[in-house]
């Protein structure tokens, strides 16, 4: 039997949490973690429950289980809102939430939690040390966000649904209208236009050669610097020369009535 | 003293100390800290600060009772004291009289944590945990008493002793109905569906009763009255009476020292009679319905898709099922919600009653047509974003479809990654613009397979197989060691690996990768294999002479390209493929006419296959067929005398397989089959090779159960009969026969699934089934089939794969010579889903 299998068979309290804090400090997290749950219980009330279950929270975190740390930090913050551990377990509440959210293409409930904990965090302690490292994890969260809206609508245009493709586009650039993604978000909707516009039946064709034009001029406003821009011209050239070979006969008609 | 704040405000003030009393083992300063108040914090009185301050301490779950007290107030200070009562804490629980088993079932059950203080409230609360639990499993007359010992090893700690006597099982002896006259007692005990008479025969009824289930019950009762007509049938009461049965008994003999004949009476346990008082009240039908609201369609039509005609017997459940979703047939709302009118709505109103009939008048609001705008996906934990979402039909900026959400539904379920009894669909309008959202839920289920087993594999010893498939692999994760916890997954990936050995006898190694969408633009398949097997038999009967013996080694290889087709449905998909094998072979006894030598086979397979099943694992409608060609090269058409008949293999092989799901009554499902393959020659000169024959009989695993045993023969499974190559399969399957040139099968099977969890999806079947092999087409003759029937069980296991067993009763005489004794009872093991 080795030392620490003693201690956890032991129903000393005492004995058991002074281990448990030399363990921390060693950094050994795995046992000072497998110390401490059976003992938070049993402490409670006693002054040393408060250290005891802050170091629970931090061991967990340091052997990365962010679901169960993130937990355990907001509970030690609810317990105990005056100690002067409060701050960190409510930043590190919001970091294993950082932590704990999942890639992009996954589901991003966890994202959307963390996010609204970092603001928390920020609204209760604007002066925080921590403000800066809070802020960089809800940027990083943002742009997850943003890139996750971003591929599905990518999607759209890679499976060559390209009015689908249009729509989405349209909508990120709605939610996202400041997006890292934005140039290419632009460009992937012109280029959807266009090529709806080419597969389309005559009669919708005209329509949709406009609509490539105005997103071509929307593009080159926004984003005059793109290398996408000799692209981007030779679809707004191929539009217009269609135009041009197919004038509008609706707007000709009227004309002729008049002369 | 003057206070600042406006007159209605409290007035506030700063806390000039704190202190505790009443505490024996708790800490002080602890407890003060846990208020979440300190010295020198401003606070309310009145207020709710000294409340949330009292909830904290007793949220901690470890005081008796909590008092604050205002000791006094100087000036714009005041002192406070927490006064408490401290409370044995609980440190074990034990229950007495009860088997372990249930005692551990019942501490998850009670959820008591241990370090909170004994309340009346916890021992309550348990004592009604334990009391439900048992009622629950029908022990009515349960018994529960706790105790609480001191426990000697902790300060203020307390066990807590359960006691608990179960007493007798009471069941439903009797259940009848008063007041029924139009439908039989025997009918409506048949609704109900967990309230049901204890009977010996019937040993899956336990007969318990449970309100709950009972009230559930009482509505399916006016649900089947309702569905007949009884628009007005309502339950008046019901009576639940418990008796105990007695009965005497004589006997002769010796009694308290006297002999003769004495009486006893025996009480048996409790029972329940439970009586149903209802009225029925009068059967009505439909007379006139008419539409209003309605500009898209006109009256007619609309009638016409309601199907209900005047006359026919009044059903609330008809009617919503032809006006709001019919799984079967079309429906009014599916007539609209298919065209983007999401934001219809259909009330029908009862505008007159008159005797026996209802005039109805379908009120209707068309509403505008939405489009989609915006498709989330929540819940795919594992799986990438892209690979659901490039299987959805609902598409940004289509109008909306209600048939085209249920076909994305169905999409979901068969990529087999979620639990296909929880694909959630929620469509969210935003009435400002005209546009839907659509929401999809997905929960994830392990997909991936892991076979690890040693069995007799009859004929061949011991084998040893480990198997592992892993449905949801991505390579493009691979690289990142990271990912390898323990495997990459969520890109949809195939990557199967298999290896199968008996030491020196037998092995067999494979390798599968496949891609579902080549290139992420077209959902083209693309998929490579790679097999290497070996089997030796020895020539002396002694396993030490085994490399002297005979064998068979086959290598190849295998590249295919699917893709899926938009012409004449979507639910068609084509594949090709080309496979490279090389057989080598050494007095190899299982080919007729070809024993020793090398062969080479390349072969073109394009297979046309349609597939329209709602459910992988436990399939209730849809079909799927599939039609498929293998063509080798016609070498001996260029050159006739080409050297070898078998060196470089040539045929031409086709093969039709068509399963059809149709859902009868309840959950039960019928399954039809039907089979065919044939194999030609491309030069009439030339004799039919040995390659790629048929041979029937047994699970379809080959001899002895092992998959694959006998290399470059194709099985196909006949329950009832005995695997080929043993000795009493049927004449084309024997060992030393080549195996059929043409071959069909008939299949007919009724499954009835048991649990549709998808932890362990199980199922019940009964089966009937013929089929037959032929070796010349001069022989072949669909109506010679040799017949079986039988029943099964199969259990799928996210883990595993598919299990089972199938008790198969031939009917056809197969005995090799005249007056054998041929075993026509069959049992068989199955592994993996059985194409045919």
């Amino acid at each position: 039997c080795s030392p620490y299998q003693k201690l956890l068979k032991s129903t000393n309290v005492n004995e058991k949490y002074e281990a448990a804090v030399k363990y921390y400090e060693k950094g050994d997290y795995f046992k000072a973690a497998g110390l401490l749950e059976p003992l938070i219980p049993l402490l409670k009330g006693r002054p040393e429950s408060e250290k005891a279950e802050f170091y629970f929270a931090q061991s967990n975190f340091h052997e990365g289980n962010y679901t169960l740390s993130a937990y355990y930090f907001q509970t030690f913050a609810e317990t105990y809102p005056s100690s002067p551990y409060a701050e960190e377990a409510l930043f590190m509440h919001a970091k294993s939430l950082f932590r704990d959210s999942p890639e992009y293409e996954l589901d991003q409930t966890n994202t959307v939690t963390a996010i609204e904990s970092i603001q928390q965090f920020l609204n209760r302690f604007p002066e925080s040390k921590f403000r800066p490292e809070t802020e960089n994890m809800s940027n990083e969260l943002q742009k997850k966000l943003e890139r996750k809206a971003f591929e599905s609508a990518r999607l759209y245009y890679l499976v060559r649904y390209n009015q689908s493709a249009v729509v989405a586009f349209n909508t990120f650039q709605q939610q996202y209208p400041a997006s890292l993604y934005g140039e290419q978000a632009a460009f992937l909707k012109l280029e959807s236009q266009r090529n709806l516009a080419a597969e389309s039946v005559e009669e919708k064709q005209r329509e949709r050669y406009l609509e490539t034009i105005a997103f071509y001029q929307n593009f080159v406003d926004t984003y005059p610097q793109s290398k996408n821009l000799k692209t981007a011209e030779k679809y707004y050239d191929e539009a217009r020369q269609f135009l041009k070979d197919h004038p509008d006969e609706v707007a000709k008609n009227p004309q002729a009535q008049n002369n | 003293q003057g206070q600042q704040g406006a007159s209605q405000e409290p007035p506030r003030y700063e806390i000039g100390g704190i202190n505790v009393t009443g505490t024996r083992y708790l800490d002080p300063n602890t407890m003060i800290g846990l208020t979440g108040l300190k010295v020198g914090d401003k606070i309310s009185i009145p207020g709710d600060d000294l409340g949330r301050a009292i909830r904290k301490l007793w949220d901690q779950g470890i005081l008796g009772d909590v008092n604050v007290v205002i000791d006094r107030f100087e000036g714009q200070r005041v002192f406070l004291t927490f006064d408490v009562k401290e409370r044995p804490r609980l440190s074990k629980i034990y229950f007495t009289n009860i088997s372990k088993t249930q005692a551990d079932e019942l501490r998850n059950k009670v959820k008591i944590v241990r370090g909170k203080v004994v309340t009346d409230a916890l021992l309550n609360n348990t004592r009604q945990a334990v009391r439900k639990f048992y009622t629950d499993k029908g022990f009515m007359n349960v018994k529960v008493g706790i105790t609480q010992e001191p426990d000697s090893s902790l300060p203020n700690s307390v066990e807590l002793v359960v006691d608990v006597r179960k007493g007798d099982k009471v069941r439903i002896s009797d259940i009848s109905f008063v007041g029924n006259e139009a439908i039989s007692d025997g009918k409506l005990k048949g609704k109900m569906k967990k309230t049901k008479e204890k009977k010996a025969y019937k040993f899956l009824n336990s007969g318990k009763f449970q309100r709950a289930d009972f009230e559930a019950d009482k509505e399916k009762i006016l649900d089947f009255y309702n569905a007949q007509g009884y628009r007005d049938a309502i339950i008046t009461s019901d009576s639940l009476i418990t008796v105990q049965d007695e009965y005497s008994y004589r006997w002769i003999g010796t009694e308290n020292g006297k002999f003769g004949i004495h009486k006893a009476t025996v009480r048996e346990a409790d029972k329940l009679v439970l009586r149903v008082y209802l009225d029925e009240g009068p059967k009505y039908y439909f007379r006139n319905i008419t539409w209003s609201g309605n500009y898209l369609y006109d009256s007619k039509t609309l009638s016409s898709v309601l199907g209900i005609k005047e006359g026919s017997v009044y059903s609330k459940e008809t009617l919503d099922k032809r006006l709001n979703y019919n799984p079967t047939g079309q429906d009014v709302t599916s007539l609209y919600m298919n065209d983007g009118y999401l934001f219809f709505s259909i009330d029908p109103v009862e505008t007159r009653v008159e005797g026996d009939s209802i005039d109805i008048e379908m009120r209707l609001s068309e509403g505008v047509q939405a489009r989609i705008k915006d498709i989330n996906i929540a819940g795919n934990t594992k799986t990438s974003d892209h690979v659901i979402r490039r299987e959805l039909r609902t598409l940004p900026g289509d109008k909306f479809n209600r048939e085209l959400l249920i076909r994305s539904q169905r999409e979901i379920s068969s990529l087999g990654y979620f639990d296909p009894e929880k694909v959630g669909l929620n469509p969210v309008p935003n009435p400002a613009d005209g546009t839907v959202d659509i929401n999809y839920t997905v929960s994830e289920k392990p997909s991936d397979q892991i076979t690890l087993s040693g069995g007799w594999g009859g004929y061949a010893g011991f084998i040893g197989t480990v198997g592992l498939v892993f449905n949801n692999f991505s390579l493009r994760k691979a690289s990142d060691f990271h990912n390898w916890r323990p495997v990459p997954g969520g890109d949809g990936q195939r990557l199967g690996l298999n290896i199968q050995a008996n030491g020196l006898q037998y092995q067999s190694y494979s390798f599968s990768f496949t891609e579902p969408w080549l290139g992420g633009r077209k959902p083209n398949s693309f998929s490579v294999s790679l097999n290497k097997s070996i089997q030796r038999t020895s020539t002396t009967g002694s396993v030490l002479d085994i490399k002297n013996g005979s064998y068979i080694k086959v290598n190849s290889a295998t590249v295919s390209l699917g893709r899926r087709l938009r012409w004449p449905d979507d639910y068609f998909t084509l594949s090709n493929s080309l496979s490279y094998s090389q057989y080598k072979l050494k007095d190899y006894p299982y080919f007729a006419n070809f024993s020793t030598g090398n062969a080479n086979n390349i072969t073109f397979n394009t297979t046309l296959a349609r597939n329209s099943t709602d459910n992988p694992t436990f399939t209730r409608r849809g079909s799927a067929l599939s039609l498929s060609v293998n063509l080798t090269p016609p070498y001996s058409i260029f050159k006739g005398a080409h050297p070898g008949v078998n060196e470089w293999v040539e045929f031409h092989k086709w093969m039709f397989d068509a399963s059809w799901f149709t859902p009868l009554v309840g959950k039960l499902v019928l399954n039809t089959r039907a089979h065919f393959g044939f194999i030609g020659r491309y030069n009439h000169s030339r004799a039919y090779g040995p390659f790629e024959r048929f041979k029937l009989g047994g699970a379809g695993l080959g001899f002895g159960g092992a998959s694959n045993f006998v290399i470059g023969t194709e099985y196909v499974g006949l329950r009832g009969y005995e695997d080929p190559n043993a000795q009493f399969a049927i004449p084309t399957a024997r060992q030393g026969e080549s195996g059929g040139i043409a071959y069909n099968k008939y299949v007919m099977e009724l499954r009835y699934p048991v649990s549709l969890n998808p932890a362990a999806t199980v199922y019940v079947l009964s089966f009937a089934e013929a089929g037959n092999a032929f070796d010349k087409y001069s022989d072949y003759n669909p109506y010679k089939l040799y017949r079986s029937a039988g029943v099964g069980a199969r259990v799928f296991m996210a883990a595993f794969g598919l299990l089972g067993f199938d008790f198969g009763y031939g009917f056809d005489n197969v005995a090799p010579v005249a007056g054998a004794k041929q075993d026509k009872s069959q049992f068989h093991f199955i592994i993996g889903q059985q194409i045919r």
